[in-house]
């Protein structure tokens, strides 16, 4: 059988992106870009965090065209990003930089500098709150009014949020992780060059922290539950905002005081223990710790400990379970890409269908067949 | 005034400033325009801290501008679509670099600002700390 070339649906196509306008629009109200980054925080930072592109503005856009569909707001941002040169890569960001404004450790109660919540739904109870409905703007200016003239009481000194030592330091100092040093290899990068496996290092986390929030949390869960039984604990996890700085572009050698600037970025960061049963030369078996690693664009804090725990997996790379097979992990977590495969179903197949089709028709042949007139003939 | 500290000042304080100062200097001196405000992307590098590692983040969205004061080239840079603010630093960059003598009267008005953004720091990080936990111990 040969291929057919046809065509039309073109007004048909016309008028269904039409149709998808008039369904933004049918209420006859218009959602600001304003209005989406000013109250949609969490779903601007999953889209950056799935876009790989920070820019809390395009984001709201895209959610706006994507009418709150991330998938499509992901695909939207990673588009457009193609459109745009890369102009520098930054100085190398340390996360002990980062201006902290939550902080919370499970594995310790005191810790250096306190356990500080932040902003955060889990404290809240997950009851809807119906006075939401009626909301204003100005009740909003007024609140945040009486917020910002309450008195704090707390004295800032001792208090250096941007300078806040982290926990695993303290088992670091215990001799408890083994100490390491700075490992200054440049990085791959998988937006340049296909993935091949087995991947390195920083391949593994830059999937993972791009990869779409519900794949990593399902994986990091699988992991979790039952396929690999892990049980870590939340070492230290931070939120916060850490300074970009990008390198003297005018020859003038690379003095950290020729930087330039550019703003900031808020993270995630998530640091997770694991007990790892090592045997020693002489055979004696001893508990250590070993370190899963997640970061990722805004407040997405599932995803970054999810991260963790599939950085461990994927790190040991045994065990026998999928979510310790990389190629598994990291080839399907892209949103773009595993959305546009399974999207891609709703292209016509015509000629493969009708292939299939035939096949069934030849092996009922005689059997009595019902339909068989019936059958779609593109 | 160092180029990390002044960009710092310029970025997160009162955007009037960066413009008072570049108009300052496009009122006495040429400004050749070698690259206009355009948008483009900065890759993040970062190093983790399970192995101290390095791996690349993500990209942060930039608006970016060249200038050449007195054949001395100047960059401004910044995240998001800022180009206005992008023009005006490349220019108060590009006075810096090329030495002009207005840019001796800059530092007073770069430390007062980065004094007030101080103050505004101090007060973000008491609320902040507001939300510090204070363990008491429970009596059995």
């Amino acid at each position: 059988m040969g291929y057919v070339a046809v065509k039309g649906g073109t007004l048909a196509i016309e008028e269904s992106i039409k149709r998808l306008k008039y369904e933004r629009l049918k209420k006859g109200t218009v959602l600001e870009c304003a209005r989406i980054e000013g109250g949609m925080r969490a779903l601007i930072d999953q889209v950056m965090s799935e876009g790989s592109l920070y820019s809390e503005t395009l984001a709201a856009i895209a959610i706006k065209q994507a009418e709150g569909s991330p998938e499509e707001a992901v695909f939207l941002l990673k588009a457009y990003r193609s459109t745009l040169p890369r102009k520098h890569y930054s100085c190398t960001v340390e996360s002990t930089d980062m201006f902290v404004e939550r902080r919370i450790s499970a594995s310790f109660k005191n810790i250096p500098g306190g356990q500080i919540l932040g902003a955060a739904h889990d404290y809240t109870l997950r009851l809807i709150d119906f006075a939401l409905q009626d909301e204003t703007d100005e009740g909003a200016v007024r609140w945040l009014n009486r917020f910002e003239s309450e008195k704090s009481g707390i004295d800032v000194q001792g208090a250096d949020l941007d300078n806040l030592p982290k926990v695993l330091d303290v088992l670091r100092n215990e001799g408890l992780l083994l100490p390491c040093g700075d490992n200054d290899r440049e990085p791959d990068d998988v937006t340049k060059e296909s993935v091949q496996f087995p991947t390195s290092r920083s391949q593994r986390l830059q999937i993972l922290t791009g990869g779409q929030t519900g794949a990593v949390t399902s994986l990091g869960y699988a992991a979790l539950r039952s396929f690999g039984a892990l049980h870590p604990t939340v070492g230290e996890l931070r939120v916060g905002n850490l300074p970009i700085y990008v390198g003297s572009l005018l020859g003038e050698g690379q003095a950290e005081e020729d930087y330039y600037y550019i703003g900031d970025i808020k993270v995630t960061e998530a640091e997770t223990i694991f007990p790892v049963t090592v045997q020693k030369e002489n055979g004696r078996k001893e508990i250590e710790f070993g370190i899963g690693y997640g970061m990722c664009y805004g407040q997405n804090e599932t995803k970054a400990i999810a991260m963790s725990i599939l950085d461990r997996c994927l790190e040991s790379g045994d065990a026998g379970y999928p979510v310790y097979d990389e190629e598994f992990v990291l080839l399907h977590i892209n949103s773009v890409e595993s959305t546009g495969f399974i999207s891609h179903l709703k292209l016509p197949h015509y000629v493969t269908f009708r292939s299939e089709l035939d096949s069934v028709r030849k092996t009922r042949k005689g059997k009595g067949t019902v339909g068989e007139d019936e059958g779609e003939r593109p | 005034m160092v180029r990390k500290r002044r960009t710092e000042i310029l970025i997160n304080g009162s955007k009037e400033i960066a413009g008072r100062l570049a108009e300052e200097i496009a009122g006495k001196y040429e400004v050749a325009a070698i690259e206009e405000p355009g948008n483009g992307l900065v890759m993040v590098k970062v190093r983790e801290t399970a192995k101290r590692s390095l791996f690349y983040l993500g990209e942060v969205f930039i608006s970016e501008c060249k200038v050449m004061i007195n054949r001395c080239v100047g960059v401004g840079m910044v995240k998001g679509h800022e180009p206005e603010l992008a023009y005006h630093l490349a220019v108060v960059d590009a006075a810096y670099n090329a030495d002009l003598a207005e840019t001796k009267a800059w530092t007073e008005v770069l430390l007062l600002e980065e004094e007030r953004i101080g103050r505004q720091r101090e007060a973000l990080k008491s609320k902040i700390l507001k939300t510090k936990v204070n363990f008491e111990t429970m009596d059995a």
